[in-house]
């Protein structure tokens, strides 16, 4: 048994124990590119951390990101997965077109939109204008550009929801919707007393997987505003990279991961918690 | 031997054609070297003395030197028997893969390119090697070298230190030598907009915004410049038009732990407000105008004038991707009365690790000087219209009648200010905090007083914090 697990113990220990373990100690010095070795200064990064306006305001975008893109994907989710569960035709080839934008790369997804969204030669700008309409400053103003990132994220990320919960449709015992039907339920009673309950614990999971990769993310804000303009899409993910990659302030970026790994175990905790004590729906 | 010795500092209200005259001089002996496919050599030196050795290079990729030097790699191999490997990361991979090869027990590279503005942090780290006794070295430097030729400004920005004082450019301690290329910033205007306008090319600020306005039209913008929170923003933009009014951005130095900053100077915000008021005459979507956004702005006849590195003269005056080729002019940025008209020194610098596998660092230095030389540093103006780090690419008669534009390049290399907060490890954490509030005043969130203010705090704190300032 041990000659079968040492492998992925060994890969384990190397690729994901031993770096943590380091990334947590580098967050208790004050390594940065000049300084060489970097001496041990215990919380002093973390409570640096708690006055840092710029924390705080990359708080607060990863939290709008998290709760605007997540809640936007469920909708939409739900709601193409519903669409599709009607098996119109030739709906199994528009349903693998909405696949497309998932399996792009992020980066490539940020640059891409990034180019369609220029003011200057941008397609979707051009499109707007040709029938006679302004086009908003999508990455001009701080709260567009707050939108326009979420809008891209939900674009590229709703078919990971609907292809999660329409799976999940896809499986739930038919003889429960015809005996709620010969009982003279209609569609919004159904769907709101038997298909969403139902669905629920396929909903609850890709929210909770989309919502810690939204507060992850990084490659779209920085292919899409770069964290701009003045820092208004700048995430906790964005802002540790500037300090880790473009300020090679390693022993503050470390610190700042590691805030990221609390909130992110304290939110899926409570999720998790909240989860397990509502009741199931029986009725 | 030859003695190395430093140089003058550019002084006020210099003739710009003496000046030329002068480099003109020691361009002519460029001429006979700097010919593409002339091979360095003199009686007697053996370019093959190192053959068989295998050196790596770090150096930055996608700025365009990266694919000169591998066009040029077959011919080093063949002229030297040295066998490079050249490794060419984004700027961001390539800090952090510098900074660990220089803080590893052997680094893993010979010959490493840093950005000018990193010099204090690596340089002035003690990583890089005296360079003085290589250059002096008739036996592993040949002649026709001609260190005296490379740009004194961008000698003094990247390779001159005192590590003993801390301070760059000063003293006669070489440890890094100009490459892969130089630069500063030049004014772009459009010849025919000005000639039907019977307008002057703007020397000062006031004639540049008055330009603007008169060639602001539905077609083309009066002027533009980089309001994307960029990069450049402050560095380009801000700081050539903040230090031609007069101002000075730091006083005191980090070693004396009394290095203030004035980003709350009356220039300061004169320099921000000027950016500002011309934004009613600038493209519509200049607060998101980056490198690229003007270069394709400039280059599509969309912009009437603009200052900006002198490097994007590459594809404006390229025929074949430019629609205003031959209706641009260039000269050195404006100025305020009595100002000199300078810039910012950009650029590059190249060496030798001190952690380098000792034997092979004689083939590393002829490696560093083969890429150095004249001869490709005219290839990198001739083929890329890549900013050269010799006076004598610059003054190429040949060059020259080909690109225009050198003349005024190699004045504003000539003249460029080495930026004052390049001296402290924390230059892009400041230059940040400035782009983020400068960004946002362009955007109207903040006034111009607003926005140096909060810079000035912020820089305050960060100083103190650092150290630099008691």
């Amino acid at each position: 048994m041990l000659f079968l697990l040492g492998p992925c113990v060994l890969y384990l220990l190397t690729f994901s124990i031993y770096p943590l373990i380091y990334s947590l100690r580098l967050s208790f010095t004050d390594l940065d590119a000049a300084g060489g070795g970097g001496d041990w200064v215990g919380l002093r990064n973390y409570a640096n951390l708690l006055v840092d306006p710029q924390f705080w305001n990359a708080t607060r975008n990863s939290a709008i990101m998290v709760l605007a893109s997540v809640t936007i994907q469920i909708v939409a989710g739900v709601g193409l997965a519903l669409f599709f569960n009607l098996h119109l035709t030739g709906s199994w080839i528009v349903r693998g077109i909405l696949m497309l934008p998932m399996l792009m790369t992020p980066i490539v997804v940020g640059l891409m939109w990034r180019a369609l969204l220029n003011p200057d030669w941008g397609l979707v700008d051009w499109a707007i204008e040709s029938v006679g309409l302004n086009p908003p400053d999508w990455l001009g103003s701080v709260w567009m550009a707050m939108l326009t990132l979420v809008l891209v994220d939900c674009w590229q990320w709703t078919p990971f929801v609907l292809l999660i919960v329409f799976a999940r449709l896809q499986a739930l015992p038919q003889d429960i919707f015809e005996a709620a039907r010969v009982d003279g339920a209609g569609p919004f009673v159904i769907f709101r007393r038997i298909t969403l309950p139902m669905l629920m614990p396929a909903i609850l999971f890709a929210g909770l997987f989309r919502a810690v990769d939204a507060f992850r993310s990084f490659d779209l804000v920085f292919g899409l505003s770069y964290g701009g303009p003045a820092r208004g899409t700048t995430t906790l993910a964005f802002f540790a990279f500037q300090h880790g990659f473009q300020f090679q302030n390693y022993g503050y970026a470390a610190a700042i991961s590691y805030a990221m790994l609390i909130i992110l175990i304290v939110g899926t905790a409570a999720i998790l918690r909240y989860l397990r004590v509502q009741p199931v729906d029986r009725s | 031997m030859k003695k190395l010795g430093s140089d003058n500092q550019p002084r006020a209200g210099a003739n710009r054609r003496d000046m030329l005259r002068l480099m003109g001089g020691a361009g002519l002996a460029g001429t006979l070297v700097g010919r593409p496919g002339f091979l360095l050599a003199q009686e007697g030196f053996d370019w093959r003395q190192f053959a068989g050795t295998k050196i790596s290079m770090l150096m930055v990729g996608g700025e365009g030197d990266d694919r000169a030097f591998a066009d040029l790699l077959a011919e080093f191999t063949e002229q030297t028997g040295i066998e490079l490997e050249i490794t060419a990361p984004a700027l961001g991979p390539l800090i952090e893969t510098t900074l660990q090869n220089l803080q590893a027990e052997q680094s893993g590279y010979d010959v490493i390119s840093f950005l000018g503005f990193l010099t204090t942090q690596q340089v002035g780290a003690g990583f890089y090697d005296r360079l003085n006794d290589y250059i002096e070295n008739p036996a592993i430097t040949p002649i026709e070298w001609d260190y005296q030729d490379f740009l004194q400004p961008a000698l003094r920005n990247v390779g001159i230190f005192n590590l003993e004082t801390g301070e760059r450019g000063v003293g006669d301690d070489v440890y890094a030598i100009p490459g892969t290329h130089s630069g500063s910033v030049i004014y772009f205007y459009r010849k025919d907009l000005f000639e039907a306008a019977g307008l002057e090319p703007a020397r000062t600020w006031d004639e540049f915004h008055a330009a603007a306005v008169a060639l602001n039209s539905d077609e083309v913008a009066g002027a533009s410049f980089i309001g994307a929170n960029d990069f450049s923003l402050a560095l380009v933009d801000w700081y050539t038009r903040f230090i031609t009014i007069g101002g000075q951005l730091m006083t005191g130095s980090p070693q004396n732990k009394d290095f203030m900053p004035h980003v709350d100077s009356p220039e300061a915000v004169r320099a921000l407000q000027m950016m500002i008021d011309l934004l009613p005459y600038a493209p519509e979507n200049v607060t998101r105008y980056g490198f690229a956004e003007n270069v394709d702005g400039f280059s599509t006849g969309k912009i009437a004038q603009m200052i900006f590195w002198s490097t994007i003269a590459g594809p404006i005056f390229n025929p074949e991707n430019s629609m205003v080729a031959e209706l641009t002019g260039t000269g050195p940025v404006p100025a305020d009365e009595g100002q000199v008209a300078r810039a910012i020194q950009g650029g590059w610098g190249i060496s030798i690790p001190k952690n380098s596998d000792p034997a092979k660092k004689d083939a590393a230095w002829l490696t560093l000087v083969w890429f150095t030389s004249k001869r490709v540093n005219n290839y990198l103006v001739e083929a890329y219209q890549i900013d050269a780090n010799r006076t004598s690419s610059f003054t190429d008669p040949a060059l020259v009648a080909k690109f225009p534009y050198l003349t005024d390049a190699l004045a504003a290399a000539s003249t460029a200010q080495t930026l004052e907060t390049a001296s402290i490890p924390e230059t892009f954490q400041l230059n940040d905090v400035m782009n983020v509030e400068f960004n946002s005043a362009l955007l109207g969130i903040q006034d111009a007083p607003t926005a140096c203010a909060k810079v000035q705090e912020q820089w305050l704190a960060m100083l103190r914090s650092a150290g630099h300032l008691a």
